[in-house]
């Protein structure tokens, strides 16, 4: 049972077998992955859902199009990662602890831009995920139809489609080239389907020697 | 089932020395049983080469009369080596790869494959009469399920036991710029030119290794294959897959590719859309129609090729070999060269075969000049199939062409992203195949690239197409048309026991279309799908209508190309589930699951009725994360809102809540459900559990088609949510040692929406709600922290004797109360106002979705009504969706919840009626289940507990 006087605990929507710990108030799996393919739990990173104009100022001023990511140097959005996820509709990732910051750093980004806009924070509401490792596209093959050639889904691209029967957003974000330059795509759906949705990544990563847990050079 | 002690095979060893091109692994030797029998093979070895090698001719019985059969191609169409292995009927014997310990048994012999008494059917042949199945068991009906049972007992077919361990099947997708459907050498430079012009490639063979007939060649084609292979092997940008089938071509170069072989899953279903097909499935042998040319040891000059080049085993010791073309000529060498005593029958000078004797085999052949030759192997070489499924599937029929003895593809209707490369599209030099294939590979690939740049990138711009270069035809070589030797005839379908005879008879019937005669006499429709039998059978046909063969025309080749387990089509399954923050307390718990659509709630927790109790007495929570939540951001929230909702919205205020239905165009209620306003211009919306998706798209629907000018935006955030419900006279009690926000009745009342803080967490929704109809809070708390939450609730509540319930006992407690669920006690044609929602409906107001129609529902009058019903008798609980009759034995209504109210003691429901019986006080009669009948009364309200309302506004 908890204790009043103890500070909250988050849980992420994901729950594997093995030692757990907490960090920044979060409760995530102490698995370190080491091998060549792995499905890390993104879940305490703040996600903001932005509405606004297709193609307007909030779209200028978030530095994302449909289907396309961006990573501002500077600014309010510093560090953050946007993902253009649908006509008129961003997700604003940041790192677990500065959701504050980040929810007003967008909310006056948005309120700037003189148009009719909205920000939600989903932080909670939804399941985060990084698939990383050259047999990634192999995998996913096995889970959703759309095709991740480099020329049709680029390192930057973004796109919804269903992934083991759920609506998924995927991100290509491949690891830096100092980091190996290893592909890596970020998997976001909504909370209650994440378990469902990483115990299928993993059951069709088995043949391929997915590991469960992040590595040190895997980014947020 | 006991099985006899095994036993050893001895004598009858026909394997051959060395050869250049055997796929067989001689340094180990594996042993496995054939009908309870230990024989031994090498890796490498089929079951049917391995029995082969072991001297065995006979390896089945045909489907109707049980004859016995031997191999006639040795590979994956052979139609008399469909073996039962364990557990796993109607294994190709003759393409499965035997494995250590393989149990192989020959399908529906009895007492034994030798000895099979169903064999009797031959003598009862004639009772079996073309178009058997049309003519025979028709009447009486009810009697056909006794012959089915009656039928199936000869049917040559495996046993599937329901005990089995089912395998795993799984599916992938694959987007391929180029897909070659054969691996031979036209399939491979083909793949290999493709892939140089820069196409991703997937190169299917059906076979275990690439190189197709080079395989069994001479030394120059095995040189060329090594050389293929070795190149393609090489491409990084080539996908192999062996031991697949490219099953399927459908619209748009869609493609259903099957794999086998995998370590992992029994087989894989690969949905393969490439940009251009190339077809190169290469030519079939096709056998030749005579009297005895089912018999064990006649076979085709591919198939004696194949087990003696690759397999190294010698399939006769004295043989005829019937040739008409180059191909036999070779097999013949081939044969000599194994030590195997050959007389050539050269039909290119007139000879034919016209007749295959002997008992359990081959033991002589007569030939049309009336010489007979004593003999154990007769192979055939008359002529090819082109396997042309694919291109049928593309929407290009082939031609039928005299001059080759076979269809061809018609390049003029083949479509722009569909090529054909190889014996199937015409002759040629091993060199000027490969040639025409390297062409035509670089043109696949150009093709496909063009298309890909069309299509722009995620984010990026197309690039304009490219024109498309014509592929230049490879020629055809003379062969004679040989097809049959009327009047004995023999059979033309191996798989279904259909003869020559039962052509020309259906012909005779009347059914005198390559069509119909199929269908009729079942010829093509067995595991070989028409690659040995169609072009026998239509040449049949012509010569039975005295048509020519291309004005008879082919039989539609339609998927599958070749037959595939029904558990590669299912494929992986996927079967989401979602569960809610609290869920591993409600696991510990060992809480009765219930499914709900894909959500998995407790339904109780023992004991519903005492969990009902608690809250009526104490105080309870219930976990009810699936309630849908929308949340509502703009100025014209509102607007939506009263255009959705049947009721009136535009001056709610902040911190206030208020109910709302909503109904479709067609009146009917859609979903019911709270909305908050939180601030000026934002709202927090809850829906049905079921309904989230629905109200979201409804509401989007609205937003995107109708009204794109109202500033709303709306985002789904059930998940973003753990909702609990604190219900009971206590949990006013019980929330005021874990919340900063004032929950004095004053302060926040009934119907009133909060936020604040709740055991430490920040950003909470309090609603002051209530579905039990008790003093209830919901708390809508950030989701990664609902477990932290109802944990804190159940330590701090236990001095109050808090105690959780699950999803029945709230349908008892909201059913005590009266109020309706969606979909339960509404369904499809339930208006609002057959729904009792006459105060909420406002007509007045200006617009709403469904109000023409609930306008003219009003004014009717004549519509069923939801009403509260109470049983007389109070020991029994009528069944939900009993109906409801009147005097005359006329359907009045229905119930559409019924439950044993623990609060009250006796049975309480709800029911649709008649509006002339919905009268308070009106006795009803409800028919039960078991057909007797019991009287319900009308009840005054809904609410069976607390009309009015008294214990949830305190």
């Amino acid at each position: 049972m908890s204790d009043l006087a103890a500070p909250p605990i988050a849980r992420t929507a994901l729950s594997f077998p093995g030692p757990r710990r907490t960090v920044d108030g979060w409760e995530v799996t102490a698995r370190h992955a080491t091998g060549g393919l792995r499905l890390g739990d993104l879940g305490p990173l703040v996600k903001l859902t932005v509405r606004g104009p297709a193609d307007g100022s909030v779209r200028t001023a978030l530095g994302a199009s449909f289907g396309r990511t961006a990573r501002p140097r500077g600014g309010p959005l510093a560090g953050a990662l946007v993902v253009g996820s649908g006509p008129g509709e961003w997700l604003v990732l940041g790192a677990p602890g500065t959701g504050g910051g980040l929810l007003a750093g967008v909310s006056s980004v948005v309120a700037d831009s003189g148009e009719f806009a909205s920000v939600v924070d989903v932080t909670h509401g939804r399941a985060l995920m990084r698939l990383t490792g050259g047999d990634v596209p192999l995998l996913l093959s096995k889970v959703c139809a759309i095709d991740l050639a480099d020329r049709v889904v680029p390192n930057g691209s973004a796109f919804r489609s269903s992934v083991a029967r759920i609506v998924t957003d995927v991100v290509r974000d491949d690891l830096s080239a100092d980091a190996g330059g290893t592909r890596s795509y970020l998997l976001h759906c909504e909370r209650s389907s994440g378990q469902y949705l990483a115990d299928s990544l993993v059951d069709a990563g088995i043949e391929y020697g997915i590991e469960v847990g992040t590595a040190a050079v895997d980014p947020i | 089932m006991t099985r006899p002690a095994t036993r050893r095979a001895t004598g009858g060893e026909n394997r051959l020395g060395a050869r250049p091109g055997e796929v067989i692994d001689r340094s180990r030797t594996i042993e496995f049983r054939w009908n309870g029998v230990t024989h031994t093979a090498h890796p490498g070895d089929t079951i049917a080469s391995a029995l082969a090698a072991a001297g065995v001719r006979m390896f089945a019985r045909s489907y109707k009369y049980h004859r016995p059969r031997g191999l006639l191609t040795a590979d994956i169409f052979d139609p008399g080596a469909i073996l039962q292995v364990g557990d796993e009927p109607n294994v190709r014997a003759a393409h499965r790869l035997v494995e250590p310990g393989m149990d192989v048994r020959s399908q529906n012999t009895w007492p034994s494959l030798r000895y099979d008494v169903k064999a009797v059917n031959q003598l009862a042949g004639r009772f079996l009469a073309t178009g058997f199945y049309y003519k025979t068991f028709i009447k009486p009906e009810r009697l056909w399920p006794t012959y089915e049972k009656v039928l199936r007992q000869f049917v040559h077919a495996g046993e599937v036991s329901p005990d089995s361990e089912q395998p795993y099947f799984d599916k992938r997708y694959a987007h391929p710029d180029v897909l070659v459907a054969g691996g031979g050498p036209a399939g491979l430079a083909a793949a290999i030119a493709a892939a140089k012009a820069g196409a991703s490639v997937m190169l299917v063979e059906q076979e275990h290794q690439l190189g197709g007939h080079l395989r069994w060649g001479d030394a120059d084609d095995l040189r060329l294959r090594d050389e293929l292979v070795a190149a393609a092997e090489a491409a990084a940008n080539i996908e192999i897959l062996t031991d697949s089938v490219v099953a399927a071509r459908y619209d748009d170069n869609w493609m259903a590719v099957v794999q086998r072989g995998l370590p992992h899953v029994a087989e894989r279903l690969i949905k393969a859309r490439a940009g251009t097909l190339v077809v190169a499935a290469g030519l079939i042998e096709r056998p030749y129609v005579f009297a005895g040319n089912d018999l064990p040891g006649v076979m085709l000059s591919t198939g004696v090729r194949r087990l003696l080049n690759l397999y190294a085993v010698r399939p006769g010791r004295r043989a005829v070999v019937f040739t008409a073309n180059p191909e036999g000529d070779a097999a013949a060498a081939d044969l000599r060269a194994a030590g195997v005593d050959v007389v050539e029958v050269d039909a290119r000078h007139g000879r034919t075969v016209v007749r295959a004797t002997g008992r359990g085999g081959v033991e002589a052949v007569e030939l049309s000049d009336g010489s007979r030759i004593e003999c154990d192997l007769l192979v055939t070489a008359i002529g090819w199939t082109a396997p042309t499924s694919l291109l049928n599937m593309s929407g290009a029929n082939p031609v039928y062409r005299p001059d080759a003895a076979r269809f061809v593809p018609d390049p003029a209707a083949t479509p722009d992203g569909v090529l054909a490369v190889g014996g199937i599209a015409g002759d040629g030099s091993r060199d000027e195949l490969v040639v025409h294939a390297t062409a035509a590979g670089t043109e696949a690939a150009a093709r496909a690239l063009a298309l890909a740049a069309s299509r722009p990138a995620i984010g990026g711009t197309a690039a304009p197409a490219r024109d498309a270069v014509a592929v230049p035809q490879l020629g055809l070589r003379h062969h004679p048309e040989l097809f049959f030797a009327l009047p004995t005839g023999g059979f033309v379908d191996m798989s279904e026991d259909v003869s020559a005879k039962d052509i020309l008879t259906a012909v005779k019937e009347g059914y005198d279309s390559s069509e119909l005669v199929k269908r009729y006499t079942t010829a093509t429709m067995g595991p070989a799908q028409g690659k040995l039998e169609t072009v026998n059978t239509v040449a049949l046909v012509a010569h039975a209508t005295g048509k020519t063969i291309a004005e008879t025309g082919a039989t539609t080749w339609r998927p599958m190309y070749t037959p595939i387990t029904l558990g590669a089509l299912a494929g992986r399954k996927f079967e989401p589930v979602r569960h809610s923050p609290m869920q591993p307390w409600h696991e510990a718990r060992k809480a009765t699951p219930l499914i709900a659509g894909q959500w998995i709630r407790p339904e109780h927790y023992g004991d519903p009725a005492a969990e009902v109790r608690n809250v009526r007495a104490g105080v309870g929570i219930i976990d009810v994360t699936p309630i849908g939540k929308l949340d509502l951001q703009g100025p014209d929230v509102p607007k939506l809102l009263n255009l959705l909702y049947v009721n009136k919205w535009s001056k709610l205020g902040i911190g206030r809540v208020r109910y709302g239905v909503m109904c479709a165009e067609d009146g009917v209620v859609l979903d019911d459900g709270v909305t908050g306003r939180l601030a000026e211009f934002h709202y927090l919306m809850s829906t049905t559990s079921s309904g989230a998706g629905t109200v979201w798209e409804w509401a989007e629907n609205w937003l995107q088609t109708e009204h794109p000018e109202w500033q709303v935006h709306v985002t789904p955030v059930t998940t973003a949510f753990a909702s609990i419900n604190v219900a009971g006279p206590r949990s006013r009690e019980l929330l005021s040692r874990l919340t900063d926000v004032d929950l004095d009745n004053a302060a926040f009342g009934y119907m009133n929406v909060r936020t604040g803080t709740i055991a430490g967490v920040d950003n909470c929704v309090l609603w002051r709600i209530g579905f039990t109809g008790e003093l209830s809070y919901e708390l809508h708390v950030p989701a990664s922290y609902g477990l932290h939450v109802w944990e804190t609730l159940m330590s701090t509540g236990a001095d109050l004797g808090i105690a959780p319930f699950g999803v029945e006992a709230q349908r008892i407690l909201r059913l005590e109360k009266g109020h309706f669920i969606v979909g339960q006690d509404t369904d499809g044609l339930t208006k609002a106002y057959s729904a009792g929602l006459d105060r909420a409906v406002k007509l007045d107001k200006s617009d709403f979705v469904g109000k023409p129609e609930l306008a003219w529902q009003a004014a009717r009058g004549e519509h069923p009504k939801l009403v509260g019903l109470r049983p007389l008798d109070t020991s029994m609980v009528p069944e939900e969706a009993s109906q409801i009759i009147s005097d005359g034995g006329y359907i009045v209504g229905r119930i559409t919840s019924s439950r044993m109210s623990p609060t009250l003691g006796h049975p309480i429901c709800l029911g649709q009626v008649d509006a002339h019986l919905a009268d308070p006080g009106t006795r009803l009669t409800v028919r039960l289940r078991n057909g007797s009948d019991t009287t319900v009364e009308v009840t005054a309200e809904h609410a069976h507990f607390d009309p009015e309302g008294e214990r949830q506004r305190v």
